[in-house]
């Protein structure tokens, strides 16, 4: 609120500059790495650019001593497609499980919630050591799966509670009364009105699973995924590959939440059509 | 309009609900209520809020089951039955109009969800639009129509099945005050049309006595009256039918004597009022209740310093309110003894000698006009008469 003389109050200037703050910090080196990814070819990893040109990407895919990127940004998109799918079965049909009562019900919740605040490190270094317990052979697919499930259910599982806690019951009941079944029922009205929750749970895994290292680092098994790769990368890479890289997976994580997001407000839009 | 699944030929439409109690863990919303909803009738169930009014309805349409007793519809017991099978229909508070499909495709889902072909739907929703005046706007999405539209697109979603029964949820609570009059007329309008029975949930009384045939008045999971429009309103069963429903002044008093039919009745503060009680014999000292008319009373101003002419069936009191209605005016009168009279004047009888805010005035009226209520020890009487009736066979 402006004061009497029209000057703004020092909580303004504090909050702007606190915020100025966040927004440097968090666009800023994103920034600086797209930029240097078009390094000139005789450039280095620092400023000055010496040239503009493409020759980094290029770098990315023919190179094969910058490591296996093709392969683990194929298995890291496999990998994040299996784990929306996974989370949003889970997360929506238990979901509607927990709106009835059951014996045990909270009890169940909580276990499931837990894994949220387990040190991510050590849930990877125990499925790993399980699998091996057992004589499994871990793998991205196997083992790098299952950990990344146990970051991600969980959250699917509290979106999803939100969701449905906003969630009128008469509609299910107006569905039954005209003679609609369950699965009817389920088809017809109540997927069609969470979709845009669902959407946001798949989008959720998808971005959950594409850039975890702590659970995954240890549960991946022998081959890498992208986060992971990338990992490895900074520390024996010495070129702006590297940057290259950088602004090949943030345009794909851009392209996922473009188009989730679209998707949602496309349903909105339809449904509240104002009158006018 | 054509028969989509022919559900109205399973029987006739009347809805018994047989002793049902229900609980809800610890809460009883419904006790041992008995009613029965001849066949195409339009009744209401009127009752404060949390009286189990929705309880009710949700039992008859299958959304609740009774945790005792029986509903029966034509006939026939549809405890555990499934919604489509007992040929009722309902209309939610809310509406509950499916945010996700046009209008036309809200209306059709009865019969998309029976497996019937596009074009048939179509059709048929397009008729039942035609006869709510809705057909323009068959492809609009419910949120882009007016709360008047949405109510009858909800009532044409629940037609389509051709019930016997519809159950309405507070139809008209949503509505603005012109919509929900205009509204009501048409709802009534409707019933008489189909020949179906209706059940209607709503809090208002002069709702429930314009449309109805017959009026359900609950407390508390109990029925308090069922009976006619006209006769919940004229002739209120106990105290708090009278004040519930109002429309009438509650007295009360201790029996001095009876003569003639006639008890003569004294109230706290010493008015004197006869109560017409036909065969029963009051004990000298019990106390009655009786019920009197708003628009049966005069009211006459006392001239400053006037001693009261008393006499029977008089009360006095200070003007509290006036609210001209129109054709009459209502007089709110605090008595002596705190509590509120009122009375409808005629309007022309009204300002030929007008009142004032603060004026003194007595009320009058005519003893054959006060209906003795269910109160006291006559309903332990009346509780009494039955409880020997039940013994005897
Ligand atoms: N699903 C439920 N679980 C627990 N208690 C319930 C449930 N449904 C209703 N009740 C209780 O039963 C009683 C009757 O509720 P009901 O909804 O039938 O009232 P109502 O007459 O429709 O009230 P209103 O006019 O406010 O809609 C209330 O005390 C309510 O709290
Ligand atoms: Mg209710």
């Amino acid at each position: 609120m402006h004061s009497a003389d029209g000057s703004r109050p020092w909580t303004f200037y504090f909050f702007a500059a606190f915020f100025g703050l966040f927004v440097a910090f968090l666009y800023g080196p994103m920034v600086v790495i797209y930029v240097l990814s078009f390094q000139g070819p005789t450039g280095g990893m620092t400023f000055p650019l010496n040239g503009v040109s493409l020759h980094w990407f290029d770098a990315l895919i023919s190179q094969s001593r910058v490591g296996d990127i093709a392969g683990s940004f194929q298995r890291s998109i496999v990998l994040a497609a299996v784990v929306a799918v996974v989370t949003v079965l889970v997360s929506v049909l238990a979901g509607l499980a927990f709106r009835r009562p059951f014996r045990g019900s909270a009890f169940a919740f909580y276990l499931a919630i837990a894994s949220l605040i387990m040190p991510g490190l050590f849930v990877g270094l125990g499925i790993a050591l399980t699998f091996r317990l057992l004589g499994l052979p871990t793998g991205w697919y196997s083992s790098g799966l299952g950990a990344q499930l146990t970051w991600t259910l969980p959250f699917g599982l509290l979106i999803m509670f939100a969701v449905l806690g906003r969630f009128n019951r008469s509609y299910e009941e107006a569905a039954t009364d005209l003679g609609a079944t369950n699965w009817q029922k389920l088809k017809e009205v109540t997927i069609p009105m969470l979709l845009p929750g669902i959407i946001g749970v798949a989008l959720f895994g998808f971005t959950l699973s594409y850039d975890e290292i702590a659970r995954t680092a240890l549960a991946a098994g022998a081959k890498n995924t992208l986060p992971l790769e990338i990992w490895a990368m900074t520390t024996n890479v010495t070129s702006p590959t590297l940057y290259a890289v950088g602004a090949v997976t943030t345009i794909v994580s851009f392209f996922v939440i473009v188009v989730a997001l679209t998707s949602i407000g496309a349903i909105q839009r339809r449904r509240s059509r104002s009158n006018t | 309009m054509t028969q989509a699944t022919g559900s109205g030929a399973i029987g006739g439409g009347q809805v018994e609900v047989a002793g049902v109690t229900k609980r809800f863990g610890e809460t009883v919303a419904v006790k041992e209520l008995s009613l029965t909803i001849p066949h195409g009738s339009y009744c209401c169930l009127l009752g404060p809020s949390g009286c189990g009014k929705t309880t009710i309805l949700r039992m008859i349409a299958g959304h609740e089951n009774p945790t005792t007793g029986d509903v029966r519809i034509g006939g026939r017991s549809v405890v555990g039955l499934p919604q489509v099978e007992r040929g009722t229909a309902m209309m939610f508070q809310s509406y509950a109009l499916f945010p996700h499909r046009s209008v036309l495709d809200n209306v059709a889902f009865a019969l998309k969800v029976r497996g019937i072909g596009l074009p048939a739907r179509h059709n048929q929703a397009r008729e039942l639009l035609a006869k709510v005046q809705l057909e323009k706007f068959a492809n609009r999405l419910p949120a882009e129509l007016s709360g008047g539209q949405q109510q009858r697109v909800a009532l044409a979603r629940a037609l389509i099945t051709n019930p016997r029964v519809l159950l309405l949820d507070e139809p008209l609570s949503a509505l603005d005050e012109y919509l929900r009059l205009r509204m009501r007329g048409e709802l009534r309008r409707v019933q008489k049309e189909l020949g179906i029975t209706f059940v209607h949930v709503t809090h208002t009384q002069l709702e429930a006595i314009a449309v109805a045939d017959m009026v359900v008045v609950m407390a508390q999971g109990r029925i308090e009256q069922a009976a006619s429009a006209r006769d919940i309103f004229v002739a209120p069963r106990n105290a708090y039918v009278a004040r519930f429903v109002g429309g009438q002044n509650v007295l009360s008093g201790t029996v001095e004597s009876t003569m003639n039919g006639m008890a003569a009745v004294a109230s706290d503060k010493g008015a004197r009022f006869a109560f017409p009680v036909g065969e029963i014999r009051p004990a000298r000292g019990a106390k009655l209740y009786g019920s009197i008319r708003r628009d049966r009373i005069g009211v006459e101003k006392m001239l400053p310093g006037a001693k009261p002419a008393g006499g029977l069936n008089t009360t006095v009191g200070e003007v509290h309110t006036l609210e001209n209605q129109g054709s009459y005016v209502k007089v709110t009168i605090d008595l002596d003894n705190g509590e509120e009279f009122v009375a409808h004047v005629p309007d022309d009888t009204f300002f030929r000698n007008p009142l004032d805010i603060g004026d003194k005035v007595e009320a009058r009226w005519s003893a054959s006009d006060v209906k003795l209520l269910d109160d006291g020890p006559i309903a332990f009487e009346a509780a009494a008469v039955e409880a020997r009736a039940a013994s005897a066979d």
